[in-house]
């Protein structure tokens, strides 16, 4: 079978991120230069990430990212650009997932409720008797 | 100046109590009020719409608002009005019963009444509002209608149409001639915004035939003599007409081939210009545009005129649309699918690139679950500019039916059932279906159970259990009992962007047993070892361009398949199915080709009647089930074939009717045979080698609450004296 | 209903307004909620404005509320707080409105459309009528309804999460522990936060998530699996890694799948 891909996200080209200047341009700038960041830090003074990845489909085999690249700008106190650095795939963890969940004690739908809600509606397979 | 008032009295209220008066009026005894206030409490009063007349009057310390209270509607009703019943006409008008009654929203009513029978044609309707006092202040509203007669239309005539008669430009119009079915058909009434739209008809049409200048002057109705018909003539100017000249794509775009893209305009030059073709053209090229990976692509079609030789030269200009993100996925009203389920048809993941066609794309994979009556997609403004948040809005609709009772087939008469169908299991999109059914000749007993995305990959695990056992019965010239029991777990899983690949392996029992003496003797031989187990493995690939293909409006289906028997009975069993259809006469009317075959092999051992091929209703319409293949020469069984192949032509067209009956015909050609029943224990067997049949047929599909049922009525032009036809047949409309 | 409950019109015209309101009382004690709204709202028409037809509005939101027959319910509510918001009951009313919404979450679960609209109207209980007992169960019932729409903003973050598209699970993740930090998720959004930043390669961004989540949440499950990562020393057995068999049960049987 045919292998394919899928791209995700968005990083800036070299072209566009040579428009931002290192301690002159801000947030805001930042935003209209090269566009609203993928994602941001947990602290409001934190840095913006421009993340986009390509995953490769194969068969049955579960998406598998191939190539990723994570553009990190962090800005100093005054909130000037402070650096602008490059990760690839190679920087990131393979981290196993914690498989707890905090209950979100909302009732799922149980089998009985279902089946009574199905009862009675009749779908035209049972009716005509497909073989 | 301002007053201080240390007592404030209400008069003139009947039933609304001052309390509720003064905390409308927002004035609280003692405080300060200035006269700007007063004015002001007088004007939120009178806006509650409760007052028939509202006045603050400051005498000294006592302030004293005097209102009388418009009455309240007791019971609204109509009187005279036969074509459009009460609730139709409750609908339109705004009165509400118990609430207040004023006589504004009684004159809007009667104009909304009168509107409501100008849309039917009844354009001299009289409609007059009045009131019945009733005690404790309040009213009946009653609006007496007198129905005007109805103003058909005489004769459509036009002017300036050099390229087209006029029978062919009224049967473009919405509105029609007064013809024979005055009655039934209600669009030969006179309605100004349907002329409207018949203008707007008039110029697509042109414009679709190469017509870009094309426009309707005016539209002059006038009314005969007797004033109970219109004269209607359409003015149009038809002006040049254009054929295609050259077609050529151009990149504006950083790093993006035309090359690739220049595949996708299938526009040639040569044929008459029409704007629907090149949106088609654009719609392939957005859609290359998911499957190559290009953000942000806009395609700006720049049509050039040369006068002189009447071409039109197009060039697609593919430039770097605004640069625009989703920021969120919201899914909502989805109170028991769950909501992994609805994201996994978006291949757009939030921070993605914003692609319109994505989008829709993706709202279509939401509407083919068939877990939701109705699944709407827009999109919102995001909290930055350059966002936008994707609204996905679900509405349930059952997706399970639990059965008890009886049902009807056209193949073996009533069965009685218990069964229990879920598509949407407990919301995780898992199927579950479990069946039990005796009937008179066979029962059944069924279990299957799927789950799309298995292990969260795009991979469909299955698992069918079956058990069918058939009786022997006289009239239908079967006298021997068989069994079939089988197992089948399955996987299936997407190998190319519209090929899926299912996997999948068998264990079956099947058995013929009490065969009746001056049965045919092919069977006798055939049931002597016939309780035996085989297991066999098999693949089947699929190739679907229909719904995710490139182009719009027609789609191709492949499907091959092969089951290998392994152990003591080794068989192949080879399937095919090769399926084109194509949308034509603006999308309305489809064409379908179809041409289906499998063939048995055995090496080790022989077919027997159990694994042989009868043709149901589904492949080949107009037999009965097992009415034509190899039958033994004088005992009349069928014996069934070890090679099938039929080709069947179908076309699906809406039937004109109103859209609410949904209701549309259908027309079909089936041509083709089974044939050769393997081993024949030198029994004299007809019809043993390929004697094609051929039957035409009408079919009428009708969308009922129960499901999308599909009557066939059928006549056989080809056919042998000892085949079984079938005149008529009832059956699902099965989308395979 | 009842065999003798007519309700044709014009059948109660010859009753008094108090007698329609003893037979909707009557008739709620029979356990008959849809007959006894239709009564109530019969006073309304017959006797509109009264102080009876006040109280029999009332009536018929509660009655269509023990129905379940939560939009004529929500219609009686909005209908009484139009025209009596100064009366004592029109707290009640905005009660009643607001559990017309937030009862269906129970039922709707999965829906988070139905859960804005329960938070909003629970809000106007709690600050147009605070010193009333109707705004202390309504801040508890903000606070569950609040829960969920956290719940689900982690439901989505965990989707993400697992296919690898590490940024929008941080969004997700990220406005949960911004908008929703009273919830009970926050602990378990921050060390989503460092599994997704560790995965990206952000390894400051993840310990100043580890950082927050050992502020505040010491105590909890959650800091010591991020401790483990953030240390390098890898997650205990019990909750990362079980064999394949076990995994396909739990997704599809039990339909968890993180």
């Amino acid at each position: 079978c045919t292998t394919r891909y899928r791209n995700h996200g968005y990083t800036p080209s070299d072209a566009q991120l040579a428009q931002i200047a290192v301690g002159v341009d801000t947030r805001e700038s930042v935003a209209e230069a090269v566009g609203t960041p993928t994602s941001a830090g947990v602290l409001n003074g934190s840095g913006y990430y421009y993340v986009s990845s390509r995953f490769r489909l194969y068969g049955a085999l579960e998406p598998q990212e191939v190539e990723r690249e994570v553009l990190a700008i962090t800005f100093d106190p005054a909130g000037r650009v402070e650096n602008i650095e490059r990760f690839g795939l190679e920087d990131g963890a393979v981290v196993p997932l914690s498989r707890r969940v905090t209950s979100d004690n909302v009732r799922d739908t149980t089998l009985i409720r279902q089946l009574v809600g199905a009862v009675g509606n009749y779908d035209a397979g049972a009716l005509l008797g497909e073989p | 100046q301002s007053f201080r008032f240390d007592t404030v009295q209400v008069t003139g209220n009947q039933r609304i109590e001052p309390a509720t008066i003064l905390s409308y009026a927002g004035i609280t005894r003692g405080e300060a009020v200035s006269a700007g206030a007063l004015n002001d409490a007088a004007q939120q009063l009178r806006q509650t719409g409760l007052f028939e007349s509202v006045d603050v009057v400051p005498q000294g310390n006592t302030l004293t608002i005097d209102v009388t209270e418009w009455p309240t509607i007791n019971r609204i009703s109509f009187e005279g009005n036969s074509r459009i019943d009460d609730e139709e006409l409750a609908e339109v008008t705004g009165s509400i019963e118990r609430r207040v009654y004023s006589p504004e929203q009684a004159e809007i009513d009667t104009a909304a009444i009168v509107q409501a029978y100008a849309e039917r044609g009844r354009i001299d309707t009289v409609v007059m509002p009045s009131i019945i006092r009733r005690a404790d202040n309040r009213v009946d509203l009653v609006f007496d209608i007198a129905e005007g007669g109805v103003t058909e239309i005489e004769r459509i005539s036009f002017v300036g149409n050099r390229s087209f008669g006029e029978r062919r430009l009224r049967a473009v119009l919405a509105t029609r001639q007064a013809g024979l079915l005055r009655q039934i058909i209600q669009s030969d009434t006179l309605v100004e915004d349907r002329l409207t739209f018949d203008r707007q008809l008039l110029v697509d049409f042109y414009n679709s035939r190469g017509f870009p200048d094309a426009r309707v002057d005016s539209v002059d109705a006038s009314l005969t003599r007797e004033r109970d018909a219109y004269l209607i003539t359409f003015n149009v100017t038809e002006g040049p007409r254009y054929r295609i000249g050259n077609v050529s794509v151009v990149s504006d775009y950083a790093g993006v081939d035309p090359n690739t893209f220049a595949g996708a305009a299938q526009l040639r030059g040569g044929r008459y210009y029409s704007p629907s073709n090149i949106d088609d053209d654009i719609a392939r090229m957005e859609r290359l545009a998911i499957r190559e990976g290009v953000d942000f692509l806009r395609v700006d079609p720049e049509i050039t005129r040369n006068p002189r030789d009447l071409t039109l030269d197009v060039t697609y200009h593919l430039r770097r649309g605004e640069r625009v993100f989703v920021e969120r996925i919201d899914i909502e009203g989805n109170n028991t699918t769950l909501d992994r389920v609805i994201r996994n048809q978006f291949r757009t993941v939030e921070g993605d690139p914003f692609n319109p066609r994505a989008i829709r794309e993706s709202a279509e994979r939401v509407r083919a679950l068939g877990y939701f009556g109705d699944a709407s997609v827009n999109t919102q403004p995001g909290s930055q500019p350059d966002t936008v948040v994707i609204d996905v809005d679900v509405e349930e609709a059952p997706t399970g039916s639990l059965s008890f009772g009886a049902n009807f087939s056209s193949d073996d008469g009533v069965a009685l059932v218990a069964g229990l169908q879920e598509r949407n299991f407990l919301g995780r999109g898992q199927t579950l279906g479990f069946d039990i059914s005796t009937s008179r000749s066979n029962r059944i007993f069924s279990f299957d159970f799927a789950e799309p995305n298995f292990l969260g990959r795009d991979l469909r695990a299955g698992f069918s259990l079956d058990y069918r056992s058939t009786k022997s019965d006289e009239d239908r010239s079967r006298l021997y009992d068989t069994d079939t029991f089988r197992i089948s777990p399955s996987f299936a899983f997407p190998v190319s962007e519209n090929g899926r690949l299912s996997l999948y392996v068998a264990t079956e029992y099947n058995n013929i047993t009490d065969v009746d003496d001056d049965a045919s003797q092919v069977i006798k031989n055939e049931a002597e070892d016939a309780g035996e187990w085989t297991q066999s493995i098999g693949y089947t690939y699929t190739f679907d361009t229909r719904r995710t293909g490139i182009n719009p409006t027609s789609g191709v289906l492949l499907r091959f398949g092969q089951e290998f028997g392994i152990g003591d009975r080794q068989f192949v069993q080879t399937s095919a199915l090769a399926s084109a259809e194509r949308r034509v006469l603006g999308e309305e009317v489809t064409l379908r080709a179809t041409v289906e075959g499998a063939h048995l092999y055995y090496n080790e051992g022989s077919s027997r009647v159990t694994d042989r091929y009868f043709l149901g209703s589904r492949i080949m319409r107009g037999f009965q089930s097992g009415g034509i293949g190899p039958r033994d020469a004088d005992t009349d069984d069928a014996l069934g074939g070890n090679t099938y192949a039929v080709a069947r032509l179908e076309s699906e067209f809406p039937l004109g009717l109103p859209e609410q009956y949904q209701i549309s015909g259908g027309a079909f050609l089936d041509y083709g045979s089974v044939w050769d029943v393997g081993e024949t224990y030198d029994a004299d067997v007809l019809y043993n080698d390929y004697t094609p049949r051929a039957v035409v047929g009408v079919s009428l599909f009708w969308t009922t609450p129960l499901g999308p049922l599909r009557f066939n009525f059928t006549e056989a032009l080809m056919s042998e004296d000892k085949d079984e036809t079938r005149g008529f047949d009832l059956t699902i409309q099965s989308q395979f | 209903c009842g065999p003798d409950t007519d309700l044709s019109p014009g059948a109660l015209d010859g009753y008094s307004a108090e007698e329609i309101y003893q037979r909707g009382e009557y008739e709620l004690e029979r356990n008959q909620p849809d007959d006894a709204a239709l009564y109530f709202g019969e006073i309304e028409r017959l006797y509109p404005y009264s102080d009876w037809a006040k109280r029999g509005l009332i009536m018929q939101a509660f009655a269509y509320h023990r129905d379940r027959d939560y939009e004529n319910s929500r219609a009686a509510a909005q209908r009484y707080v139009d025209f009596y918001p100064a009366d004592e009951d029109a707290a009640y009313a905005q009660y009643l409105l607001a559990l017309s919404y937030y009862d269906q979450i129970d039922d709707v679960g999965r829906d988070q459309g139905l859960t804005f609209q329960a938070l909003q109207a629970l809000r106007v209980v709690i600050e147009q009528y605070p010193d009333t007992d109707y705004a202390q169960s309504a801040t508890l019932k903000f606070d569950l309804a609040f829960d969920h729409l956290a719940a689900k903003e982690m439901e989505i973050g965990r989707y993400y999460l697992r296919r690898g598209h590490y940024a929008a699970a941080v969004n997700r993740f990220r406005t949960v522990v911004e908008d929703f930090q009273t919830t009970s998720h926050t602990p378990e959004a921050l060390h989503r936060l460092v599994e997704s930043y560790l995965s990206l390669g952000l390894t400051d961004e993840a310990s100043t998530a580890g950082a927050i989540l050992g502020f505040n949440y010491r105590s909890t499950e959650w800091y010591e699996d991020s401790y483990a990562l953030l240390t390098g020393q890898g997650l205990r057995a019990e909750v990362s890694g079980d064999n394949w068999l076990a995994s396909i049960y739990r997704q599809v049987v039990r339909g968890e799948w993180i």
